[in-house]
This record gives C-alpha cells, structure tokens and sequence, in this order.
C-alpha cells in the first residue's frame, strides 16, 4: 500500500526546510534507514532517512523547493501501486512554505485531480503567477519556470530565482530577466566604483544589490529579535587580571603541546565559565513562564562564524572536560559548523553561552542571549595595559568579560556573584581544580 | 571561379567524375536522348556513349536495383530519379538492399551508389508528387543523405558521393532550385560530408536549414536583422552524417534554435536535431527549440493551400520571434 511521505521535522526549531538533493529517484528500491535526500534546515544540512522499506515511486518536491513540514515529497509503496489518489492528495493538501504562498501560487485544486494541461500552449498574462495557476500546473506547484541557460546562470552567480520575475510565457524566467538585474552578482559591488553600472532608483541613486536571505539567516533574525524584544537584558562588566592566565597557559601548552594539542584562551575561559555555574549554579537557569529551570547539566554554547552567518553548537558537560578536550570538541564542532554538517542535537540544549570577539581586537561587547538560556558571556580581547600595583604603574593583561543576563531568572546581584567567582577562577586558574 | 546554375553545377559535377573514373555511369529516365528531365545531364550522352549514359525503362524498382548490383561488383553508378517521389516504387531496394549489404556481408560488398534527383514540392504537383524525402531516408543507417542548397554545394558534394564508398548516397536536389545562379569550385573542390555550412553569421538565434528552405532563412534572417535579431544561419548540407558540432557550437552562442525543414513534421530530422540539441546543449538553452516544417498534411493541389502548407518566410520570422522572446 503506497503511503505519502512527508518532510520530516529535522530540528525543533524548523518551520521550513529546502530540499536540497534527492539521493533516491523514482523507481529506485528503498530500504528503512536509507538516505532519501539533504534538507536544508535553519542550521544544517540534514540526511533525511526513510522509515519505510518499498519502491519510491514518485517524487513530490523538486530540488530546490523549500516546504514546511510534513509538506509530502513522495511516494513510497510497491511496484505498480496506483498513487493516482494520493498525487492528488499531495497536491491539494500540500502546506507551501510561508514564502511561496506569498508568491501567490497556491495549491490549483482543479488541477490536482485531473491531467495535466500542456504547458506550452498556456495564454496566462506575463508575470502574472497568480493567474497563471488555473492554466499552468508547473507554476501552481510552486516552482519558478525559468529556462535551462537561466537555471544554469542562476547557479553560477548564486541567484534565486524566486526573486526574479520572469517576462516569458506564463511567467517563465528568460535570459533577459537576469541580464537586466545583472548586478546582483554576490560579490559585484565592491566600494564606489562598482555602482557606476547598478541601477538607479527614481531620484538617480544605485539600488540596492538584493539576495534572498538564507534559512539561517531568517532564523539568525527571528531568534534574535525574539530575544531582545522578549528577553529582559541587562549587562555586567568586568576587567580582569589576565597575567595569571597567560602563565597558567603558558604552563600547560608546554605540558599540552607533548600531547599534541594546544589550549585557547576561549577554551580557558570556557572552561572557567563551566566551573563557575557549577558554583553558582542559579545562572545556569532558564526561564519558562510559569515555571523557572534549573539545569543539571552544563552544556556551554560556544558561537562559531560561518559564512553564511553564525551557528552555537554546544559543549556537553564542558564542567567535567579537561581543558584539552574542550579545546578538541570546540576545534570539531567548528569543523563542522562551517561545513555544514552540524546535527541539530550538537546545536541543541545549550544551558549557557560563551561568545569570544576578542581575535578581532575588541575590547567589550554585550552579546545578546541566545533563549532560553539564562545568560551569555561575551568575551573581549587579551591587551597589554600599564596597570597600578602596590601603588606603582607596572606593565600588565587585562581581559574585558561582559556577562548578559536573562532579568526574568537573574538578577543584578546574582549575576555579579557568578562573574566574581568567574573572575576568581581566571585569575587564579589553579582554583577551578578546587 | 565560374558562376553556374546549380543544374549545370550538377551536370559538371558527373562529367568531371566521369572523365577521371570510367567506372562512374549514368541511368535514369530521360537521362540520355532527352538530356535529362530536367536538363541535368545534358551532353552527357554525346560526351560518354550510351555505354555510360543509360536510358532506363519506366521501372525504379529494375534500375535501382541494377545500380546496387552494379556497384556490388565494381561499378559507380548515379541512378537519377526523375523525382524523389518515384523512389518510393524502389524502396525496397533503396532500403533492404543498398543500405543493407555493406554491413550484412561483414563489410566485403560495398554498395557505392549515387540515387540523385529532384526532391520536395515543385508547383502544384499534388500529394503524391510534393514530397520531401530527407527525413524518410535520413531514418536508415547505412545511407549517406546529402541536400545541396547552392551550387557549389550541388558540385562539391556530388564529386564527393560519386567517390564515396563504401556506402550508398541519396543526394537530394531541389526542383526549384535548378535554376539557381552561384560561384562553384574546380574539379577537385570537393565538399566533405557531415561539414556544415554557416550561410549568414548571427549572435541571437541559431536557424537551421537545408535544401530550399534554406532560404527562406536567409529572407526571414533579413526580417529580422532589420528588427534588431541577429540570427545565425547554418545549412547541415549532409543530413547523415550530421554536423552536431556545428549546430551545438552555434546554440551555445546564440541560446535559441529555429530549424526549418519542407518534410513532414512527424519524426525527422528535424525532430532528430532537436532531440540531440537538446540534451548536447541542454544549459545553452534560453527558449524550447522551435521547428518550422510542412504542415502534417498530403499536399493540396490548389496553390493558396499549398502555400499554407509549405515552410513560408513568415512562419519562420513567426517561430525566430517565438524564440527570442520578440513577438509583438
């Protein structure tokens, strides 16, 4: 019996994902657990397995398509199952990701039950996909008519074509759509000189150059304005003594370096971080509406730059990790945070977060938390510093810590506890052995 | 070099062949004493003999058939059809035995025979005297179809099926065509099969066209230049081998395709090009590949319908302006 297959929900954050190549074509023999195809979700490329064992006798959703969950991508059954019924079904009842509805091609229920007309011979107005629907069924499916030399510039320059309107028949995306928004190359406009052959908007100025925006970038923008508009910051700040710390790593790359490793000073602090919500464990909290969370464990998230933007993939029980297999884990999870091959469980579940700018010569910052985590530390650079000592101005290191925290689970007092103990650990790190 | 019609062309294209392999003969109807139906081989016979130059019964089948017999055992013989419409009484000869018998005796017997005539509608000749047999005979491997669309090409490409081996030619001329006045080659100017020939260059669409409708092209290309289209001529010139090459080079410039042709549009070459167009050239493609052939009907006898049926300048300034995203 031939059942419907839908788009698996690959994280628990994802509303949408983009399938992005079927490893399987219509006809071929699946197994359970075989590899399907790679949906982009909001922070990885996932493998998307089969539960079922049978034939994939027909695929739903093109490449490229982006679709909510459970939206159906194929049909899997027996050889020779009539799945007449269920193409229909997959067509009328098929949920269309947030932007392709916006795009004004809905499900064409006329069509989903009957042949398909032939395309070609489809009268609907230029650019206009919502009339298109009730003729072209190509269209009413969501995908961009667009031709083959187009697809193929499209690819090499990075375009998506759901962002350009098509001036050929029933909408199709011809050559000449993209040689008059050629500029939207990605790395086209370099500084003034570039903008001499952008277009101009009506009072002669150079537009704007226009990408669609990721699926990480949509849910980098979603989260975070959820975090500021919901989540009440407050910021603390200190500037510790890093000399000890210098010394302390000093020491130990000596000893870690015959191991073959070498610890950072964002693993270090890491590190202190995880012992100090040990110590004062209230931080390591987050807040849920009528009911306040206390983590058992301390899974530290630590944010990694890729390029498409930035990713947190977390630190499981960093409390209990030697500081060089931290280091290992960071060094790993960044590997594969900037190949995309994070699964969302290493991005999940973080119970605090640490972000480092301090490589990029910054001093302080106020990071913004990462719910529903209680808190973030935001890390500064390492800097030589004339400071007082014993009454005296003598040569020194100073680090800058600024900690964010959640106002809804920690409070001011709580908060400076935590970044005390913090700053007592770094600059005595033999104590986090206490 | 010499301006010609492309009959006289033709007729200087089998007498230089004639003077330098006295294995090359002609037979046909009409051939001899009449000096061709349609002139083609006039002089012939005073020049060779009737030894050389046969007058052959009204029988298609029985010279046809003589021709691939003569050839099996060492001759060269052009059988002229007086039109290609008369081939089909010799079908089977042309079809299980010349293009056959190569192959089938494991390559020991080449059949290097010439089936030469007037192909396509003339002027109110009808159904069953209008046909265009290109893509009917383009479908068999193991013949070698060459249609000539000027007179050098007529001259060059006729030496080159008269020296062919081992393989039959069907070499098909144009009845309106006859007439025609241009620059040919000498003696030893020979055209080389599956070489495509660009008529006119262009940067917006690549047409394709043989035969007569190669200038309709060329007119419709005038058309459309003077709108701003720049198209890009190229007559195949050998319909078997096929110059892909050329056509897939010239569409990965261009991003469009026309191809004009007067046979039927079910199947043929036209529809064959496509095929291989199409995938070779798959990404080059900005627009559906457009054809433009006789309608799927037997010719009207009533010229207004014939017209209507034939590959006109229009249809094909219709189909380059399809492509090009042009029509108004």
């Amino acid at each position: 019996m031939a059942k419907l297959i839908g788009l698996p929900k690959l994280s628990p954050t994802m509303d949408e994902g983009t399938l992005v190549r079927w490893t399987k074509a219509e006809g071929d023999a699946v197994d359970i657990d075989d590899l399907l195809a790679e949906v982009e979700t909001d922070k990885a490329t996932m493998e998307f397995r089969s539960f079922d064992k049978g034939t994939l006798l027909k695929i739903l959703a093109d490449e490229g398509a982006t679709l909510a969950p459970d939206a159906p991508v194929a049909i899997i059954g027996a050889k020779g199952d009539d799945i007449d019924a269920l193409v229909a079904k997959a067509k009328g009842g098929s949920a269309p990701a947030p932007d392709a509805k916006d795009k004004g091609t809905a499900p064409d229920e006329a069509g989903a039950s009957t042949p398909a007309k032939p395309k070609a011979d489809s009268k609907a107005a230029q650019g206009d996909k919502q009339a298109a629907s009730g003729e072209d069924d190509s269209a009413a499916d969501g995908r961009v008519l667009a031709s083959p030399l187009v697809r193929k510039l499209a690819r090499e320059r990075g375009l998506d074509l759901r962002t350009v309107d098509g001036s050929g028949p029933g909408g199709r995306v011809i050559k000449r759509d993209l040689d008059s928004q050629g500029e939207s190359q990605p790395d086209a406009p370099k500084g003034g000189a570039s903008s001499a052959g952008a277009e101009l908007d009506a009072a002669g100025l150079a537009l704007p150059r226009v990408e669609k925006a990721s699926q990480m970038r949509k849910v980098i923008a979603r989260r975070l304005t959820e975090s500021k508009q919901q989540v009440p910051h407050f910021y603390l700040s200190v500037d510790i003594d890093a000399e000890p710390l210098v010394r302390f790593r000093e020491q130990l790359n000596a000893e870690a370096g015959k191991a073959g490793g070498k610890v950072s000073y964002n693993d270090l602090v890491v590190k202190a971080a995880a012992v100090a919500l040990r110590r004062v464990p209230k931080v390591n909290a987050s807040f849920a509406g009528d009911e306040l969370h206390f983590h058992q464990r301390i899974d530290i998230s630590v944010a990694v730059a890729v390029p498409d933007g930035l990713v947190t993939p977390v630190v499981r029980d960093a409390d209990r990790l030697g500081t060089l297999e931290i280091s290992k884990k960071i060094k790993e999870l960044a590997e594969k945070a900037r190949d995309k091959k994070l699964k969302p469980e290493e991005m999940q579940n973080g119970t605090f977060s640490v972000s480092n700018l301090g490589m990029f010569g910054i001093q302080n910052f106020q990071a913004v938390i990462n719910p529903p985590e209680g808190g973030i530390l935001a890390v500064g650079a390492l800097r030589d510093e004339a400071v007082v000592k014993d009454g005296r101005v003598v040569p020194g290191k100073r680090m800058g810590l600024t900690l964010s925290c959640d106002h809804r689970i920690v409070d001011g007092a709580l908060g400076a506890e935590w970044l005390s103990v913090l700053r007592g650990l770094l600059e005595a790190p033999l104590t986090m052995l206490l | 070099m010499a301006v010609q019609t492309y009959r006289d062309a033709l007729r200087d294209a089998m007498y230089e062949e004639m003077e330098r392999d006295e294995r090359v003969f002609l037979m046909g109807e009409e051939v001899g004493h009449y000096q061709g139906a349609y002139k083609v081989s006039q002089g012939l016979l005073e020049r060779f003999g009737e030894r050389r130059v046969v007058d052959a019964p009204i029988a298609e089948g029985g010279f046809a058939g003589l021709g691939i017999g003569a050839a099996m055992v060492g001759l060269k013989p052009i059988i002229e059809f007086m039109t290609w419409n008369f081939s089909f009484v010799a079908f089977d000869q042309i079809v299980s035995n010349a293009s056959k018998i190569f192959q089938m005796s494991g390559g020991v017997i080449p059949v290097p025979v010439v089936f030469r005539g007037p192909n396509g509608a003339a002027r109110q000749v009808a159904a069953q005297h209008s046909h265009s047999v290109d893509g009917l005979y383009a479908h068999f491997p193991g013949l070698q179809v060459v249609i000539p669309s000027t007179p050098a090409d007529a001259k060059g490409l006729l030496k080159t099926a008269i020296r062919n081996e081992p393989n039959p030619v069907i070499f098909l001329e144009g009845e309106t065509l006859y007439g025609l006045k241009g620059e040919v080659g000498g003696a030893e100017d020979l055209i080389p099969f599956g070489k495509a020939r660009i008529g006119r260059e262009g940067s917006d669409v690549t047409v394709v066209a043989w035969g007569r409708c190669y200038y309709e092209a060329l007119s419709a290309a005038e058309l459309m230049a003077e709108q701003g289209i720049e198209c890009e001529v190229i007559d195949p010139r050998t319909l078997r081998p096929l110059d892909m090459d050329a056509l897939v080079t010239s569409v990965e410039k261009t991003h469009r395709c026309v191809i004009v042709h007067e046979h039927l549009p079910y199947g043929g070459v036209g529809a064959e090009i496509v095929d291989q167009l199409q995938r070779a050239a798959f990404d080059a493609l900005d627009a559906p590949i457009a054809r433009v052939g006789s309608r799927d009907l037997p010719m009207p006898y009533a010229s207004n319908l014939e017209t209507l049926v034939l590959p006109t300048v229009e249809r094909v300034v219709e189909a380059i302006q399809a492509v090009t995203y042009t029509k108004s």
